[in-house]
């Protein structure tokens, strides 16, 4: 049985708010002996409302922090040398002694044979310094919109993508649902963006967006109709929950009862394959294809916004991965080994966080793989393959599910 | 005041004047941003009547659906693609 880290995001922080708001009112009691009016803010911010509320703003932080910091700058860091070393060289290896400033310049250390961890940081803080450009007769409220609309529907998929069943925003009851409806968003503003640009290549980007849309999304949405007659739930703890038991025993080996091993098998690499569209990896990133339209979508983006346009589809990917893994590789179940007890907390050995990150990270290494190692389709072969290969599969993957469920399998 | 009745008058209200931006506005980016405002809103009224579902399915479905309507919105009304004037004398 799996045990997570943090069993209660919101409970664990609010620890943490309630004693940094009582460091704060002692301060302002004490400060109140000379200000009188200090004394009442300082009670009226250590109140149990006000802890709560100042809460969500740390709960929805760490989640930003966690998501966007750390994760989507590991998941470049690993895509930029695992690509590199595809292609037979080392990739970026500048270190942290290559900085100019007084700790790292030391004379004795390499500067060039680091990990290159910290080069998005400094290709971050290049964007940030560049100019926000409008183009000439670009409609400019739209052309402002669609990163704020794309970079906000992504982050809305992580209120409900749980990465234990503790460390999560909020859970709604459709959580699965919500995923999907929040990764739906994002093509309307890929679309606003290629047309309020006012350039030819922006525009077909954008059009094929809207025409790729339509090829994935419907069999996207199949699949978890398939995947919902074995589940029987819209909840992605419920989809998780049936997953944590043992399928068969070989041996010393216990296979679990995973969707991917049985009648979702079909449904499971189909909603691969459309997610792999959905995040626009290599093989169907023709809204960007960058050696037909320059850029494709992004092009007329400068400074920060197209960094956010650009680093968002990272992020999208490991929430794409994310959710593979939560229905058909069994979410963040597994076994702990040992639990420790730090200061009376149990610490479990191997908490949930670790096994989903595990999972989500080769996830995103198939992925990586597979989209530098195929070449770039053409927009009416990713229509064709859309329209006549995968929604045909996926309505044999209801089929099967169906039959299946009927069965009792 | 009720909270739910002072969500209802502002989610009407952004739905009325979306609805009506929706038809006058002479931009299709505009025209097509509005449509996918009065649909979310409508989203956010059934979401106040406490079916939650729906309003999910509404999002899921009007949001992959308003790029697909600006398309034939694009096909149909023969709109200036581009503000330059060398592409409009091809035709």
């Amino acid at each position: 049985m799996s045990q997570p880290l943090v069993p209660d995001l919101f409970a664990t922080c609010k620890v943490l708010t309630g004693a940094i708001l009582w460091v704060v009112q002692q301060i302002l009691l004490a400060l109140g002996a000379v200000i009188p009016p200090l004394k009442d803010l300082g009670n009226w911010l250590a109140s149990d409302p006000v802890v709560s509320a100042v809460t969500w703003l740390v709960v929805m932080t760490v989640m930003l922090l966690w998501a966007v910091l750390i994760n989507l700058l590991t998941m470049m860091w690993v895509e930029r040398k695992f690509y590199s070393r595809l292609q037979d060289r080392y990739g970026i290896m500048v270190s942290i002694w290559s900085l100019p400033i007084w700790p790292f310049n030391r004379k004795d250390r390499p500067t060039h044979k680091g990990w290159g961890y910290l080069q998005n940081v400094a290709d971050g803080m290049k964007l940030l310094q560049k100019e926000n450009l409008t183009p000439r007769g670009a409609d400019s409220a739209m052309f402002h919109m669609a990163p704020v609309l794309i970079a906000s529907s992504t982050l809305m998929i992580f209120v409900a993508l749980p990465w234990s069943s503790g460390f999560v925003v909020a859970k709604p009851d459709l959580s699965l649902l919500f995923i999907l409806a929040a990764f739906s968003i994002a093509p309307f503003g890929i679309l606003i963006a290629g047309w309020s640009a006012n350039n030819k290549y922006t525009l077909v980007g954008g059009m094929r967006a809207a025409a790729q849309l339509m090829a994935y999304e419907i069999p996207l949405i199949l699949c978890v109709i398939a995947l919902v007659f074995t589940t029987g739930s819209l909840d992605v703890y419920e989809i998780v929950a049936q997953q944590e038991r043992t399928l068969v025993t070989l041996g010393p080996l216990a296979i679990p009862a995973w969707n991917l091993f049985g009648p979702q098998a079909l449904g499971a690499v189909v909603f691969a394959v459309a997610m792999m569209a959905e995040m626009e990896r290599i093989p169907f990133d023709i809204p960007e294809a960058e050696a037909e339209l320059v850029e494709g979508w992004t092009t007329e983006y400068s400074g920060m916004r197209f960094g956010l346009l650009f680093g968002f589809k990272w992020l999208r990917m490991i929430a794409g991965a994310g959710l593979i893994s939560i229905l058909y590789l069994g979410g963040w179940t597994g076994p702990v080994f040992t639990v420790v007890q730090v200061a009376g907390i149990p610490v479990p050995i191997i908490p949930e966080e670790v096994w989903f990150m595990l999972r989500v990270y080769l996830l995103s290494v198939v992925f990586i793989w597979i989209s530098w190692s195929v070449p770039r389709i053409r927009i009416d072969q990713i229509l064709q393959l859309g329209w006549k290969r995968l929604i045909p599969l996926s309505l044999l993957a209801i089929l099967l599910a169906a039959g299946a469920s009927l069965v009792g399998w | 005041m009720d909270w739910e009745l002072v969500a209802f008058l502002v989610l009407s209200v952004l739905e009325v004047v979306g609805s009506i931006l929706v038809v006058t506005n002479k931009r299709l980016v505009r025209a097509a941003f509005w449509l996918a405002m009065t649909l979310v809103t409508i989203g956010g009224i059934y979401l106040l009547f406490g079916s939650e579902f729906i309003f999910l399915i509404q999002i899921l479905v009007y949001a992959g659906t308003v790029p697909i309507l600006f398309v034939f919105g694009l096909m149909l009304t023969r709109t200036k693609i581009m503000d330059e004037p060398s592409t409009e004398e091809g035709t």
